[in-house]
């Protein structure tokens, strides 16, 4: 029974992790039919640069090992924010390069030009921080709390609340709001919008930099459980892709749902059986894309020609 | 045409002070390992600083056969192309009589061949892959040899320690599933099963996994007492957390890898003690290895691994002396005098035939401790009743 109990939290906190970015990949495809595939290359960066500004916060050289104390909750905080707020810009240096050139075309260029910039942007970090892993010790402590008998550590009940929040925030907004309702029209026809005197470029911008941002913050949220390092994005992009399309690649719901399923599946399945956990996941995936290709909260899409 | 003439000038230039500084008949050893890329390259530097302190001491006696030392330094960053590439020019255009390296075992067994074909002696001073010195055995000349850590001699003491320490003789295994991490289960079970144990339950994990409480509930609940823990620092820390937070405290069991500062800074001090390592030696051994630590942390004043730094000291050493006793540099020459060695004062120990025709390996199960971290950060030696308890009869491998 703890055992369970121990596999839920671990697997809800992974579930977490993958549902923000995976949320990242829904809204630009909601406005744009478009997403970053160099998500976890963004991830990986935003985090390097979030746990640099906690260095020079704490007076040290980038190239230095922090120690617990540098760590207080203010200098992570502000590693956040660094994080998010240059992922932010790269979103827009992103959406005219590497997306808006290609949009409207029959193709996939942007596919390739979004995983071009992605490996442009990996190897730079590579440039300026070497492939080595970098500690960020949790501005929480590691004291292990205890629920019902399976332990779980002060970063993942944040990673946790943070991207419950972040969910129901974006939730909120895309729903409730009038800003929230010119995404849905973009999403829906772009010309319809632009007659509609919504100043649909303007939305696309903020589509991708809320995208990008999401990976920033994801970033900084498990460095503390992971490690920094430019390679550490990979396999959580590929998670939260996986997120994504099981979940409805179009509903935001539907991605948060998509994440949790698989972070829970994940740690459920290696309670039985630790090699059958990615065999598990891309069948599910399989499953899901057979029975139902628009995601398991996904609208139908008709495309009327 | 101005500028052409610059460039030939600074070229000319710039290939005089070469020369200066590297006299032809200097002789040159090569140290080619990870500096800079994967979780071993702490291991990497610390045996680079004691690769240098060796030379440094060798010239201050007058170098080898009346000649300087210059040590030629390469970082493979990891990889297994840029460890070969290094290989192939410093074997070709370096032209150095002897190498050291590397620290990953894969980049090793990937070059093998090359300083085999070349017939330039290789001392490994912090792979541990046992292949790296068997490969070539039955060549008339093996010219791969050994100062350090080797899986198979880490695994029997390990074992051997699992075996006394568990009450219930329930012994688990658990690995990272890389290559290193599956060898290591292939060994532990093997040894084990010389002691008569079968492992209770071996398990795996990602090396990209930061949770791993479901496998260890596993093992938890199969009633293990005792785990061998095969895995390179990152993961043995996400072992240990996952321990934590399952409250599961069984008798832990750790490679040397762990000797590298990420384990520690992962686990936290509180932690970090909990894991018993696997070492060839601890600063706090003896005289020399104190000085040595000293001499080391003045360029790497973060080292935890001196364990390399000592290991590269001493194949620096034992190459040395044998371009003395064949008083040549000649390959195939050196490599007949490693196999003939006596007497040679290391800062580990002293070798008396360290080598042999069949045997490559300078260091041995015998020759190993226990070690662990301390709070504060620091390894110190790890002796209590049960590793006392062992004898040599107990390290079955």
């Amino acid at each position: 029974m703890v055992a369970l109990l121990q596999a839920v939290f671990s697997g809800l906190a992974l579930g977490g992790i993958y549902a923000l970015v995976a949320l990242g990949f829904s809204i630009t495809h909601t406005t744009t039919k478009t997403f970053n595939f160099g998500q976890g290359e963004f991830l990986a960066v935003g985090t390097l640069i979030g746990v640099s500004a906690v260095l020079l916060l704490a007076g040290k050289d980038i190239t230095e090992a922090l120690q617990v104390s540098d760590v207080t909750p203010f200098r992570y905080a502000m590693g956040l924010i660094a994080s998010v707020v240059v992922l932010g810009l790269l979103g827009v240096l992103l959406y005219y390069t590497a997306v808006r050139p290609f949009m409207g075309f029959v193709g996939l260029a942007w596919v390739m030009s979004t995983i071009g910039f992605g490996i442009i942007i990996q190897n730079t970090a590579l440039a300026i921080w070497g492939p080595t892993a970098i500690v960020l010790p949790s501005p929480l402590g590691n004291d292990v709390i205890r629920i019902g008998g399976a332990g779980i550590v002060p970063q993942e009940v944040l990673v946790l609340i943070v991207s419950i929040l972040m969910m129901f925030c974006m939730d909120y907004v895309l729903r409730k709001t009038r800003f929230g309702k010119a995404v849905r029209a973009v999403a829906h026809s772009r010309n319809a919008a632009t007659l509609m005197g919504i100043n649909v470029s303007a939305i696309v911008v903020l589509a991708f930099v809320v995208s990008s941002s999401l990976a920033g913050l994801a970033g900084m949220l498990i460095a503390p459980i992971t490690t920094a390092s430019v390679f550490m994005g990979l396999t959580i992009a590929l998670k939260a892709f996986s997120a994504a399309i099981v979940g409805g690649l179009n509903n935001p719901r539907g991605c948060m749902l998509g994440g949790f399923l698989l972070g829970l599946l994940e740690a459920l399945v290696g309670l039985w059986q630790a090699e059958m956990r990615e065999i598990s996941i891309f069948l599910l995936i399989i499953l899901v894309l057979a029975l139902k290709p628009e995601g398991l909260l996904g609208q139908r899409q008709v495309e009327k020609v | 045409m101005k500028l052409f003439k610059r460039i030939a000038v600074a070229l000319a230039l710039g290939s005089a002070l070469t020369i200066g500084v590297t006299q032809a008949q200097d002789i040159k050893i090569a140290y080619n390992a990870d500096m800079s890329g994967t979780a071993v390259a702490e291991l990497g530097v610390a045996a680079r600083w004691g690769f240098e302190a060796a030379i440094e001491d060798i010239n201050k006696k007058g170098g080898l056969l009346g000649r300087k030392v210059v040590a030629v330094i390469r970082d493979d960053l990891g990889t297994p192309p840029k460890s070969i590439q290094n290989m192939t020019e410093l074997i070709d255009n370096e032209k150095v009589v002897g190498v050291v390296g590397p620290s990953n075992s894969g980049n090793a067994l990937a070059w093998l061949h090359i300083p085999q074909n070349a017939k330039i002696p290789v001392i490994g001073a912090t792979a541990t892959a046992t292949e790296i010195t068997t490969r070539y055995a039955k060549e008339p000349q093996n010219y791969m040899f050994r100062v350090s850590m080797v899986d198979r001699e880490q695994v029997a003491l390990l074992a051997a320690y699992a075996v006394k320490a568990s009450k219930n003789k329930k012994i688990a295994i658990i690995a990272d599933s890389t290559g290193y991490g599956q060898a290591g289960i292939k060994d532990a079970a093997e040894v084990l099963e010389l002691h008569g144990i079968k492992p209770v339950l071996i398990e795996k994990f990602g090396p990209k996994d930061t949770d791993i409480t479901s496998q260890m509930t596993k093992i938890k609940n199969a009633g293990a007492d005792a785990v061998i823990i095969y895995a390179i620092a990152d993961g043995a820390a996400n072992v240990v957390k996952s321990m934590e937070k399952i409250n599961y405290f069984p008798v832990t069991l750790g490679t040397w890898g762990n000797l590298s500062s990420l384990y520690y800074r992962m686990t936290g001090p509180k932690l970090a003690p909990h894991l018993i390592i696997a070492a060839s030696t601890t600063e706090d051994s003896n005289e020399r290895t104190k000085a040595l630590g000293e001499r080391v942390r003045k360029n790497f004043p973060t080292m935890t691994t001196f364990v390399c730094a000592a290991q590269a000291y001493d194949a620096v050493t034992l190459l040395a002396a044998a371009i003395t006793k064949a008083g040549t540099t000649d390959g195939p020459k050196v490599a007949a005098a490693l196999e003939d060695l006596s007497g040679v004062q290391g800062v580990i120990k002293m070798y008396n035939k360290p080598f042999s025709k069949t045997k490559h390996e300078g260091l041995s199960v015998d020759d190993f401790y226990l070690a662990k971290w301390t709070e504060a950060g620091a390894i110190v030696r790890f002796q209590d009743d049960i590793f006392k308890s062992i004898t040599p009869a107990d390290l079955k491998r």
